[in-house]
């Protein structure tokens, strides 16, 4: 019974950890997905037809050899025939992601090899030059490729030059790029491409203020219906629980054209002014209020304190754990919060990481690496929080459930 | 100075601090809440674009349109199957994994959390997770074809029969956990006293389960579903980030529909008669559920 409870309790979890688990390790693949990983991508193998290769593979200077041996076809560069080199195509790549190339080749005599990428300006950058001695079986190069220090355009390159110096035969065999992984690329092209940057500022601006105001304010108001008396208090204190139960969507398109009118659309005024003072935060810090013992407002006011002093100088230092509480859902709800931020701006500059997200799948064609990437920049903030502030969140669910 | 005029000061003094410490909310609630709930009621009566100052009234003609509207129906059919198919699993799901985690299990807070963690990742988040995940040589693809089932190579949410299903299994995942930690803190407030007895009688814990825990958990079970359904109407972002409401209306919603109208068509005066469908429907809901909890006490 034990055994079955446990296994249950595990398969749930490993049900609820799992896609999050695979966004994280999506956005280090180089290329492809997760079970479709691109890390190799073969240049050439020289197993095709001439024809065919010659799409791909073009010679520098005069036409290269097709040798087949014992069922392996390779290339031969003979210097006395006037061959220089090979130029493989790549179309038009982003070689960031590259880590090393790998080619196996066999000589006659010393010969030097100068590896270098073309890009679609025709600008060509060499970036290994290998002395390569005689041997009679095949070796396996490795020439690493450092992106970052190229002066060419490195998000387009067209193609991947092998050119030697010197007199001898050479052959080469399974010309492979390799790709980093993990990569971390992924994300430097996400903050790069699109605004992510930009989007994490503005939610983060947005959260922070709306935190702020909500700390304030909502213990401001929650004073007055904790410790004041005043006419219609408890109608007033419904009304404050019932627009709880108010959908957000019935108030959109009047805020919509309020914030237009006032010409506040795409401005940071508009994400936060809404937000400022929400209803659970009174009512969450009512509750909290109300079980502080009130003779200590009774002593301070016999000191001479007016309400604001007690409020901020002996109510609010009491209430810590309840404004971490306020403060860690209102962050964790405006910094997901899509309705709002999606209707409320209409500029790239000024939307939330929410909408950049959802927008950057929609506009663009994307890889499932760099749109993972994107999302782990989008939700990990969050998970952080959680994984730090785990039990404010939930205690701030339960009290937010009591209410009814 | 008579004392009586100094009361007096002082009471007008403590109106005005009492004031000024509830105008916040007076401020937020008159230009967020009152004002936007009485113009929506007015321009839903009108055939106000959203471009353009012209408004003629209309009457009630916005919400007869609606009930004629084939895909404000659609939508509307959507969003109750939604509810009635998701409500239900989730508090299957959450109410099975409370009752587990209350049974004396070590590592209870850990599991919890593990629950827990979707619930707090963005919407938007998750659905790129499951867009991914559904997308067509994905891992629930590539999944299935190990394990040797023939699957077409598309997405599951680019066909009519299954787009709306798929986002309704992603739905139960994302929120299974929040009503999960409702039903625990539920069954802990339960009183100890009526399970030693039920176990002196020689109850099975079946039984117990059935007698006991259930009768005493229905306020909580009742809270839990109705809001996750005011939650599941309401239901917009997957499906704006997922589907955008296709293929051909097979995930259209309540609400994304609302958004289409209104801020794609921009037909506000019908947008806002739709967002008046939805608010009776939510207020019914709770109604209901106030009605039902409180024939439970008398």
């Amino acid at each position: 019974m034990r055994v079955l409870i446990y296994a249950l309790l595990i398969f749930f979890l490993v049900i609820s950890l799992l896609p999050t688990f695979l966004m994280f390790s999506t956005a280090f693949v180089p290329e492809g997905d997760l079970f479709n990983r691109t890390i190799e991508k073969i240049m050439s193998d020289f197993e095709a037809p001439r024809t065919v290769l010659l799409m791909r593979v073009r010679p520098i200077g005069k036409t290269f050899e097709l040798v087949k041996e014992d069922q392996n076809s390779f290339a031969r560069l003979d210097s006395a025939k006037g061959v220089k080199g090979l130029a493989f195509s790549i179309g038009s790549s982003d070689i960031n992601r590259l880590s090393h190339v790998v080619f196996k080749l066999r000589s006659s005599s010393t010969l030097r090899m100068v590896v270098s990428f073309k890009d679609i300006k025709e600008n060509v950058e060499r970036f290994a030059e290998i002395v390569i001695d005689p041997t009679p079986s095949w070796k396996t190069m490795r020439v690493d490729v450092e992106a970052k220090k190229m002066k060419l355009d490195v998000l387009h390159v067209s193609q991947l030059r092998m050119e030697i110096e010197g007199d001898g035969i050479l052959d080469i065999d399974d010309v492979t790029l390799v790709n980093r992984y993990p990569t971390l690329y992924n994300f430097v092209k996400i903050l790069r491409e699109d605004y992510f940057g930009r989007y994490l500022l503005n939610s983060t601006i947005v959260s922070v203020c709306s935190v702020l105001g909500n700390l304030f304010f909502c213990s401001l108001v929650a004073y007055a219906f904790a410790r004041k008396q005043f006419r219609m208090k408890e109608l007033l204190f419904s009304l404050v629980l019932s627009t709880m139960m108010i959908p957000p969507q019935v108030t959109i398109i009047p805020t919509f054209i309020l914030m237009r009118k006032l010409n506040l659309i795409n401005t940071y005024w508009a994400l936060i002014l809404p937000n400022l003072v929400t209803p659970f935060g009174i009512f969450l810090m009512r509750q909290y209020f109300e079980q502080l013992p009130t003779e200590l407002d009774q002593a301070a006011r016999m000191d001479g304190a007016g309400d604001f002093r007690i409020f901020w100088n002996i109510l609010l230092p009491l209430s810590k754990p309840a404004l971490s509480v306020l403060g860690i859902n209102t962050f964790v709800l405006t910094w997901n919060d899509v309705f709002y931020p999606l209707i409320l701006t209409t500029s790239r500059e000024m939307r939330t990481v929410q909408i950049g997200l959802a927008l950057y799948q929609k506009l663009n064609v994307f890889t499932w690496p760099t749109l993972m990437a994107a999302s782990t920049i989008a939700g990990l903030p969050i998970i952080i929080v959680f994984l730090i502030f785990e039990k404010r969140i939930i205690s701030g669910i339960l009290e937010g459930a009591i209410k009814s | 100075m008579p004392p009586v005029l100094r009361g007096e000061n002082v009471k007008r003094k403590e109106k005005i601090t009492t004031f000024v410490f509830i105008l916040p909310w007076l401020v937020s609630f008159c230009i967020f809440v009152l004002y936007p709930i009485v113009f929506s009621i007015c321009v839903s009566m009108t055939d106000y674009s959203g471009l353009t100052w012209d408004m003629r009234f209309v009457g009630f003609s916005n919400y007869a349109r609606a009930f004629k509207d084939r895909v404000f129906l659609k939508a509307l059919s959507n969003t109750l199957l939604f509810v009635l198919i998701t409500v239900p699993a989730t508090t299957m799901i959450s109410l099975l994994l409370a009752v587990l985690l209350t049974s004396g299990i070590k590592f209870k807070r850990l599991f919890q959390a593990g629950y827990f963690l979707p619930s707090v990742i963005s919407m938007v988040v998750i659905s790129m997770i499951w867009l991914y995940i559904y997308s067509a040589t994905g891992p629930l693809n590539t999944l299935l074809r190990s394990l040797g089932f023939d699957v077409p190579a598309r997405s599951w949410l680019a066909s009519e029969r299954t787009a709306l299903g798929s986002i309704m299994v992603m739905d139960v995942w994302s929120a299974v956990g929040y009503y999960t930690v409702l039903f625990v803190a539920g069954l802990q407030s339960l009183p100890l006293q009526l399970y030693e007895a039920a176990k002196i009688d020689g109850a099975t814990k079946w039984q117990i389960f059935k007698r006991i825990t259930l009768p005493l958990l229905k306020p909580t079970i009742l809270f839990v579903v109705s809001i996750n359904s005011i939650r599941s109407f309401q239901i917009f972002t997957e499906i704006f980030t997922l589907t955008g409401g296709g293929p051909a209306n097979s995930t259209q919603t309540i609400v994304h529909y609302l958004y289409d109208v209104s801020f794609r068509k921009f037909e506000m005066g019908y947008g806002s008669a739709i967002a008046y469908v939805l608010f009776f429907i939510v207020l019914a809901i709770t109604v209901i559920q106030r009605k039902i909890l409180k024939g439970e006490q008398l």
